[in-house]
């Protein structure tokens, strides 16, 4: 893996991450106040906006390594997720859903390893 | 969480379609992927935008896009932290579906990787099944 492709899986990594942070925070506000208020809409359009992002970042990735090789980096963002989840939404970070976060990404960095 | 809809409204139900929908698609990407390789090589081709000459790639489009509506569904209800992990079950997925359409292959390391993976979401969703058995 060249450096530049490194720092392109990184970038892809922080979009998927603050991509399903902002769509979350777009989701709650939608249950709060429901659809005719247009609160939720930037959340939802900025969050769509980062995955659109992170969708054609993993094309040109995918365009010069295996699937089962790129794809797994992603898996990274489980535990980062789970971490943000909990500081910026506030949610329970339980054990046994960090223990459970952690062992994903031990696996998907064992999948990219080989 | 929320989840007491029944049917295809229920949040566990979507949440498996999306998994479905995003091993599909990645699956769809590859082909297109490995089709446009031999014009990805301009200056701008990190973008991946020469993937749209393929017809795969926009296969793959329609089911990215119901991949994000069922998600977004699973948003609503089920808590992000809870979530996300239990997506992650495309991890053990897209490489299983590589190995048997793409002819990618599987070595010991990553056959230990993706049961890792799925140990991790028994750890994960064993609690979620308890909470759900009760209610």
């Amino acid at each position: 893996m060249t450096p530049i492709s490194f720092v392109i899986v990184l970038i892809a990594l922080a979009t998927v991450v603050a991509g399903q942070l902002v769509l979350k925070k777009a989701m709650d506000i939608f249950n709060t106040v429901g659809h005719r208020h247009f609160d939720f809409l930037r959340p939802f359009a900025l969050g769509i906006f980062l995955m659109t992002v992170q969708f054609f970042l993993n094309l040109g990735l995918l365009q010069r390594y295996d699937l089962s090789f790129i794809y797994p980096f992603q898996g990274l963002s489980v535990i980062m997720i789970a971490i943000a989840a909990a500081v910026v939404l506030r949610e329970k970070l339980t054990m046994q859903l960090t223990i459970g976060s952690a062992l994903i990404s031990i696996g998907i960095v064992l999948v990219s390893m080989s | 969480m929320e989840n007491k809809q029944s049917g295809l409204a229920n949040p566990w139900i979507q949440l498996a379609l999306s998994v479905a929908f995003v091993t599909a698609y990645e699956v769809l990407l590859k082909f297109g992927a490995i089709e446009t390789a031999n014009i990805a090589n301009s200056g701008w081709s990190w973008t991946g935008l020469s993937g749209l000459a393929s017809l795969y790639v926009w296969f793959a489009i329609p089911l990215v896009v119901l991949s994000l509506i069922t998600w977004l569904h699973v948003l609503r209800h089920i808590a992000l932290s809870i979530a996300f992990p239990i997506s992650q079950v495309v991890h053990a997925f897209v490489p299983l579906a590589s190995w048997i359409i793409l002819g990618e292959s599987i070595n010991r390391l990553r056959g230990c990787g993706i049961a890792l993976v799925l140990l991790g979401l028994a750890v994960v969703a064993k609690p979620v099944a308890r909470l759900e058995e009760r209610l």
